[in-house]
């Protein structure tokens, strides 16, 4: 009975508070549900389509980061390969142009050389030419030298020299002349 | 008794007779619906306000969101981050839904007590056709002034606390983590140590059966005490005539909302951390316990 007391005096505290406090199991439920019910709008409406658009979000950005760098690398290869075409160019273009210069260059040789060959020809027979002429010149000389010899010695003998007085006297002044 | 719809002009604002430490049955005399008290009335205006606005900004929902989806998502990031530095990532897919709900219900329903009129209209001794002498039983007050919504709250957080412990760790893990010796020491030590830590699980028991008891008395008392504050401050100069009557429940109560309104997001946090922490601390395993029984 004794024990059983600050039982009885702890109901009775219980009952003031609640009393005081207007504690009560109707009003009490009430307010439960209501919390329940809110926690069931905002897990339906807010937080499940929030947090649903937060990760679409999310992912939709980690998307684009992905694709950003694989354009970055995507870019830096076709940089890549850009710089070793143009070097593959710029070396075949030097190339081209060191053989376009070797072939320039022998050709230019050759073509020299064809024309020294050329005009060595044509000086060779120029002096050909020119022996010839200078020769039929010589033997004109001669031959008019020769006929004014004897003309000269028949005026200077008096006598009429024949055909083969003049033939002998042209040929011993061209034999003379040619010495 | 006469209802108050209170029209500005008529007299300074309307000073309840006093803050009741209960919430006021509205139908006194209709036995049913004993439950709907002025708190359950602001606790169905708060679920219409969450309804209309969850609506408003997760209707039409796009990757560029629109204002009020921009402003809900603010509030679900920032909660969600908060309750994932606390309990974890796998914890935080569980706990937040309870945790946002019990943020943001406390905090709408702090806020909600700021408004003029709740506390101040509602039924009292009539002094004209519009006006009462005081309201002695106000038709609106903040769930969370009411022992019955706070004691509501912390049992719904208490049992989400006990299905996610034993979902997490299970009944014998529950005990052994709540009673069992740390230290892993052998031998005459180990058997004092185990008296030692069955005591304090004893003592850790206890604490946790009166957490539901401090979270609530703990949210109700500095509600129910802002609402004193505000009600002292506004009656301060009731004596001092019409003028000086009015300019005082205007002026002197003023100062103080801006307080309320810091206690009402500071008794949101708390409590919203605070069930964020138990869950953490019965939800972690022992990783350094069971590493030393493997050695």
């Amino acid at each position: 009975m004794i024990s059983a007391l600050p039982i009885y005096l702890a109901a009775g505290k219980v009952d003031q508070i609640a009393e005081k406090f207007g504690l009560a199991w109707p009003k009490f439920l009430a307010q439960v549900i209501i919390f329940w019910i809110v926690f069931a709008i905002l897990k339906k409406y807010a937080f499940g389509p929030i947090l649903g658009m937060l990760e679409q979000r999310r992912q939709r950005i980690a998307d684009g980061e992905a694709k950003l760098e694989k354009i970055a690398r995507d870019l830096a290869e076709a940089e890549k390969n850009a710089k070793a075409v143009l070097d593959q160019a710029n070396s075949e273009a030097e190339r081209q142009i060191k053989e376009a210069g070797e072939s320039a260059r022998a050709l230019a040789e050759k073509r020299q050389q064809e024309a020294i060959h050329e005009a060595g020809q044509i000086l060779a027979k120029a002096r050909e030419a020119a022996q010839l002429e200078h020769e039929q010149l010589m033997s004109q000389l001669k031959r008019e030298f020769g006929r004014m010899v004897s003309d000269a010695t028949s005026r200077v003998t008096g006598k009429v020299l024949n055909a083969d007085d003049q033939s002998r006297i042209n040929q011993e002044t061209t034999a003379q002349v040619s010495l | 008794m006469s209802f108050l719809p209170i029209p500005f002009p008529t007299v300074s604002p309307v000073l309840a007779s006093g803050v009741h430490s209960y919430a006021s049955e509205l139908f006194k005399e209709v036995g049913f619906l004993g439950f709907l008290t002025n708190s359950v009335v602001v606790a169905l205006v708060v679920l219409g306000l969450v309804l209309w606005f969850s609506r408003k900004a997760t209707t039409n929902m796009t990757l560029v969101p629109h204002k009020a989806q921009n402003f809900l998502e603010f509030v679900v990031e920032f909660l969600y981050g908060q309750v994932v530095g606390i309990v974890g990532e796998k914890q935080a897919k569980r706990a937040f839904p309870l945790l946002g709900t019990v943020f943001i219900y406390i905090l709408v329903s702090n806020w909600f007590g700021l408004f003029p009129g709740v506390g101040t209209i509602g039924w009292g001794e009539a002094t004209g056709l519009l006006s009462i002498k005081a309201a002695d039983s106000p038709l609106l007050r903040p769930p969370t002034a009411d022992l019955n919504a706070t004691i509501g709250l912390a049992v719904s957080a208490f049992l989400v606390w006990a299905v996610l412990t034993l979902r997490e760790v299970g009944v014998w893990g529950f005990i052994v983590h709540t009673f069992g010796p740390k230290g892993g020491l052998k031998g005459l030590m180990g058997v004092a140590v185990a008296v030692v830590f069955l005591f304090v699980g004893v003592i850790e028991l206890v604490s946790i059966v009166i957490r539901p008891v401090t979270l609530s008395i703990r949210l109700f008392g500095n509600i129910f005490a802002g609402e004193n504050v505000l009600h002292t401050m506004s009656d301060l100069l009731s004596a001092q005539g019409p003028v000086l009557s009015f300019f005082g429940s205007v002026a002197l109560p003023l100062p103080f909302y801006f307080m309320e309104l810091l206690v009402g997001l500071l008794q949101a946090i708390v409590f919203t951390l605070l069930c964020a922490v138990y869950i953490q601390l019965s939800t972690t395993h022992d990783d350094h316990g069971h590493e030393e029984d493997h050695h």
